[in-house]
């Protein structure tokens, strides 16, 4: 069983979803486990295609047929997983700041979060703090991720995080930022718990740091 | 020498009397508080007061500027309308994304909501969103501007060689997809923005611009969005189709790190490359590889220096590019990618204090 998990696992990362559906199919009627499938197949290889990402090996295509692989293969065991394999690893809240309609990077981090194993609510572009607040209130995130990608929108990261604290809900939820203008020495100075370089980066440091 | 000779000195790798500054852009907001308040300066005037040596993009002369991106339209028949006959001073030949757009009610900025370009079936859109390349009406009144506004300048038309139209109109994650599921539909709507692009530039060589500067980002700080292989097969033939028709120097305009790609995307003959931004592409690295192919125009940070950073910052940034890149010629000094209206007027002024000061070759 453990080869045809495998073998999941490479048409993911090939992004051959016709293939990985297919493989699936066969597996499970052969018996195997579908939380072994999300784990070892699924997010396995969304773990390698970040690497590969990360390394320069792979680009933005690459990244992207192997989510849309992973989400079909997701669509097909997800009805069949039970318990505790039926349980996100955590929950992020993700968005571009406000002012700010630049979505691919953000989408990016939530494709990998996703694949990681996450639950992510998406709230989309031009997120003002008060959304930014009133979803960590209502989700109760493990997680919240804002993207900037201009100079321009960037001091409304500081200024979401500066609602938390005042809001009391600062303590509850960790706190990670992206995005081409930001910097590990920005995150640092408006007290973010992390900087993620790249979505891969993103998924590390949530990894490192979810209960 | 002047601003004009000393631009084309540079864009031939020279090394003229004085490092070049220039511009891919400068929003209106930041050109009408950097003159004071005035929005009846010519181009000339404004390159005066900074000491710039080029200008081209647009200016709030005589009409009420908007902050926000010029270059993009809604893409109506009233936008083609308004293509033909533009109403404010501009130099751009830039074509519409075909793309859903919205406009930020705060600042005017117009953004790309979604691609339009999804389908076979949306093929027909570009008679709907493209203006007609040969409609004479826009290159008549821009002529007219350029031998009004020219004065000893280095003037520029930009344009796009079709890349960026491509991934803004179909979208970044849609054209991820399609290049494995319908190649062809990419290549089809790469060859459409190339071909629109290639009758605008037969156009312009006739007119009396010095260079041409085509805007087509490709990548982000990290990374092209797509490998060398991806970019031989599906941006490089349509690409091909542009540059081949170029007959001024030119420079070509990216944001990210072009690394991966920049041997590929150099046989396409440009003269110069901009903006190397500064946390994407190591200026000096870029200089020694790649110095003896290229002039290398930009580097002043737009992400800290010039826009949060303070006019002493701005100063030894300049200095230190003058120093290092300019050696020996073949720069010019630019903010990477644009002077926008976040800048701080301060650092702005720091700059131009900074080109003056260091910038004479002995």
């Amino acid at each position: 069983m453990a080869s045809e998990i495998e073998t999941i696992r490479d048409w993911v990362i090939k992004g051959k979803r016709k293939e990985a559906v297919e493989e699936t199919r066969k597996a499970l009627a052969a018996g195997a486990d579908p939380g072994a499938i999300m784990k070892d197949g699924l997010i396995a290889a969304m773990s390698i295609v970040g690497q590969k990402f990360s390394s320069g090996e792979f680009f933005l295509p690459h990244m992207m047929i192997a989510a849309r692989a992973m989400t079909e293969v997701v669509e097909v065991i997800k009805p069949l997983l039970v318990g505790e394999a039926a349980q996100t690893k955590g929950k992020a809240v993700i968005g571009t700041v406000a002012g700010d309609f630049h979505d691919i990077g953000k989408n990016i981090v939530k494709m990998m979060m996703e694949g990681a194993g996450y639950e992510v609510v998406d709230l989309g572009v031009d997120v003002g703090v008060d959304k930014f607040v009133d979803a960590v209130r209502k989700e109760a995130p493990d997680f919240l991720l804002m993207s900037a990608l201009i100079t321009l929108t960037m001091e409304s990261t500081r200024r979401t995080i500066d609602a938390l604290i005042a809001a009391g809900l600062r303590a509850g939820v960790k706190v990670g930022v992206g995005g081409a203008p930001l910097t590990q020495k920005f995150a640092n100075e408006i007290g973010a718990d992390f900087y993620g370089a790249d979505a891969y980066d993103c998924v590390q440091a949530c990894n490192r740091l979810v209960h | 020498m002047t601003p004009r000779e000393r631009v084309l000195t540079a864009l031939k790798r020279g090394q003229p009397d004085q490092v070049p500054w220039i511009e891919n852009d400068v929003e209106e907001e930041i050109q009408i508080a950097l003159m004071d308040g005035r929005t009846d300066f010519t181009p000339g005037e404004f390159c005066r007061a900074l000491g710039m040596d080029a200008f081209g993009y647009h200016f709030p002369t005589g009409h009420t500027a908007t902050a926000g991106q010029a270059m993009q339209t809604s893409g109506t028949a009233s936008a083609k309308e308004a293509w033909y006959h533009p109403k404010r001073v501009t130099f751009d030949f830039i074509p519409p994304w075909i793309a859903d757009m919205g406009t930020d009610p705060k600042t005017g900025r117009t953004f790309v909501k979604h691609g339009l370009l999804t389908s076979r079936d949306s093929l027909k859109l570009f008679d709907e969103f493209l203006p007609d390349p040969d409609h004479p009406a826009r290159y008549d009144q821009i002529a007219e501007w350029l031998a009004k506004y020219r004065e000893d300048y280095a003037v520029f038309a930009r344009i796009r060689l079709g890349s960026a139209s491509t991934f803004e109109s179909m979208g970044l994650d849609v054209f991820s997809l399609m290049i494995f599921d319908d190649p062809d539909l990419v290549k089809e709507i790469h060859r459409r923005f190339s071909e629109w692009s290639a009758r605008v530039v037969q156009h312009l060589n006739k007119m009396d611009f010095d260079f041409i500067w085509a805007n087509d980002d490709h990548a982000d700080n990290k990374a092209p969005w797509v490998n060398m292989e991806m970019y031989e097969e599906f941006m490089k033939p349509s690409q091909m189709l542009v540059a081949k028709e170029i007959r001024k120097p030119w420079i070509f305009h990216s944001d990210g790190n072009l690394f991966p790609i920049l041997d590929g995307l150099l046989t396409l003959g440009m003269n110069a490359v901009h903006p190397v931004q500064p946390a994407a592409m190591d200026i000096n690295d870029l200089k020694a590889r790649y110095g003896d192919r290229v002039c290398i125009v930009g580097n002043i940070d737009l992400d800290y220096t010039l826009t949060r950073g303070t006019p002493e910052e701005t100063e030894a940034e300049v200095k230190d590019r003058i120093e290092k890149v300019g050696k020996g010629g073949g720069y010019m000094i630019s903010s990477a990618n644009s002077i926008t209206d976040y800048c701080k007027v301060e650092n702005v002024r720091a700059m131009s204090r900074a080109v003056k000061k260091y910038g004479k070759y002995a």
